[in-house]
């Protein structure tokens, strides 16, 4: 590129570059118009207005306890809600609000066996339905696995699994926390309900580089190369500083079943005295993977496909990143399709 | 001429020389926040940094509360409570819905002559005579 026209563009890109940082807590997500079927506490069970629910059953979306299940609706054009409705299903998603202190004594078996069977049976209710779909994401993903465990003989039809740490022994997290020298109780017992914002600087740190420096150059670059990435950038940045405090209890269960102890994927896990086995998973089951996925790489995964007694269980593994892969702008080319497809097959009466 | 074109100017050459130097930044730290002397850095500050909030929280709250006024703790505490009473509404309307179901049941059965067996019939017909 000409370094003067690059020189000339100069200081209009940078004045929009401040823009697009500045506007960024402006950004319209999750616009996709829904209403409010039951809340209990701080969880809300939504469910979207469609005029066209072509499949029996249901799909009822869970996301982790960190970040805000916008990322399912991120943006106008790039929503998997959208995606889903138009594929004529029925779509409900749990939210789990934004807790805070009062919500210290919340803990896994809280989310599972409480706000989620309870989301469920509402989903049920509301649809008419008495099978439903549970579709996890990361957290979300291994709380749906749990429930599944629980209740292999409850509502759920498919269970599909979005880049869920099931055996996460060798990941990063599991370096950092999952050692003795750090005291989760310290943290756990100050705080009450850990603030999303230390939560975001771990996950940041986990590719410091990338986080901190290549997103903002890349943006910078596409402005002086006349590109727009306000829309999609603002919408991804808005969410990922969107970090709501994880209930101190979840978050010491979480971290020591998982990190520490490693319980689920040895069936030493137990919510309210029952022990969740995932042999007892007899749902049709849909495993995605990330190549690139630093989060939840592949390898804390795959041993899922080992335990489950499924018979009909699929594996995708495709190439991106923990939250790319689903939200990224191939997203709605490449892996929605693939989803709505096998959700499809499954979904009849 | 083609040779020319074919050569990358200064400014491409200091860009790709910049993307390189990046990605070898990222590397590396990738590779540092891998190791086990960070893990512990990164624990110890999280442990530090939760003290120190505790700290200044509990030395707020009682300065608060000497001056009468409802701290955060008080707006805890009320808070919780909601949310027991909430979690108590959330049972009572199971249990109040799974009466309801019962009875809707009890209702959509056959009628209680109908289900009688044979002697039951048999008893009434002799009690009637």
């Amino acid at each position: 590129m000409n370094p003067l026209a690059n020189l000339t563009r100069l200081p209009r890109a940078a004045v929009e570059f401040a823009n697009i940082l500045l506007t960024t807590p402006d950004a319209a997500i999750a616009q996709t118009p829904r209403d409010v079927v039951w809340t209990h506490r701080g969880t809300t069970l939504y469910r979207y207005r469609s005029r066209r629910r072509e499949h029996a059953v249901p799909i009822l979306l869970v996301f982790a306890l960190i970040n805000r299940p916008a990322i399912f609706d991120l943006r106008p054009g790039n929503s998997f809600v959208e995606y889903l409705l138009a594929e004529g299903f029925d779509v409900f998603l749990v939210d789990w609000g934004v807790p805070d202190e009062e919500d210290a004594d919340m803990g896994l078996a809280e989310f599972v066996c409480d706000e989620l069977h309870w989301s469920i049976r509402e989903t049920l209710r509301t649809s008419g339905s008495e099978e439903l779909t549970l579709l996890g994401w990361c957290i979300g993903g291994t709380l749906c696995a749990m429930y599944c465990a629980l209740y292999p003989a409850g509502p759920v039809r498919n269970a599909v699994l979005l880049t869920t740490p099931i055996d996460p022994g060798n990941s990063l997290y599991s370096r950092w926390v999952g050692d003795d020298d750090f005291d989760v109780d310290v943290v756990a017992d100050s705080y009450q309900a850990i603030p999303g914002a230390g939560i975001d600087l771990a996950n940041k740190l986990m590719k410091p580089v990338n986080n901190y420096v290549t997103t903002y150059r890349r943006l910078f670059q596409g402005l002086l190369e006349g590109k727009d990435g306000r829309v999609a950038y603002q919408a991804m940045a808005k969410w990922v500083a969107d970090n709501p405090p994880f209930p101190g209890r979840a978050y010491r269960e979480w971290t020591t079943w998982m990190y520490k102890e490693n319980r689920l994927v040895s069936g030493r896990l137990t919510l309210r005295d029952r022990r969740v086995d995932l042999r007892a998973i007899e749902q049709n089951l849909l495993v995605v993977t990330a190549g690139a996925d630093h989060i939840a790489p592949p390898t804390g995964t795959l041993p899922l496909l080992d335990q489950v007694a499924s018979e009909d269980v699929t594996l995708m593994d495709r190439p991106g990143g923990h939250i790319g892969l689903m939200a990224g702008s191939k997203a709605k080319h490449e892996i929605w399709p693939e989803i709505a497809d096998w959700l499809r097959e499954r979904s009849g009466r | 001429m083609a040779s020319d074109r074919d050569t990358p100017s200064a400014a491409d050459q200091v860009a790709a020389l910049y993307e390189q130097l990046e990605q070898q930044a990222a590397q590396a730290s990738d590779h540092l926040v891998g190791t086990r002397g960070f893990a512990g850095l990164l624990g110890q500050m999280a442990e530090n940094t939760a003290a120190v909030t505790r700290l200044g929280n509990d030395a707020l709250d009682l300065v608060l509360r000497n001056l009468r006024l409802a701290g955060r703790r008080d707006v805890v505490r009320l808070s919780r409570q909601l949310a027991r009473t909430e979690d108590k509404l959330e049972r009572v309307l199971q249990e109040l819905e799974s009466v309801r179901d019962q009875l809707e049941a009890r209702n959509e059965s056959p009628p209680p002559r109908a289900r009688r067996s044979n002697g039951a019939a048999a008893r009434q017909t002799k009690s009637r005579e």
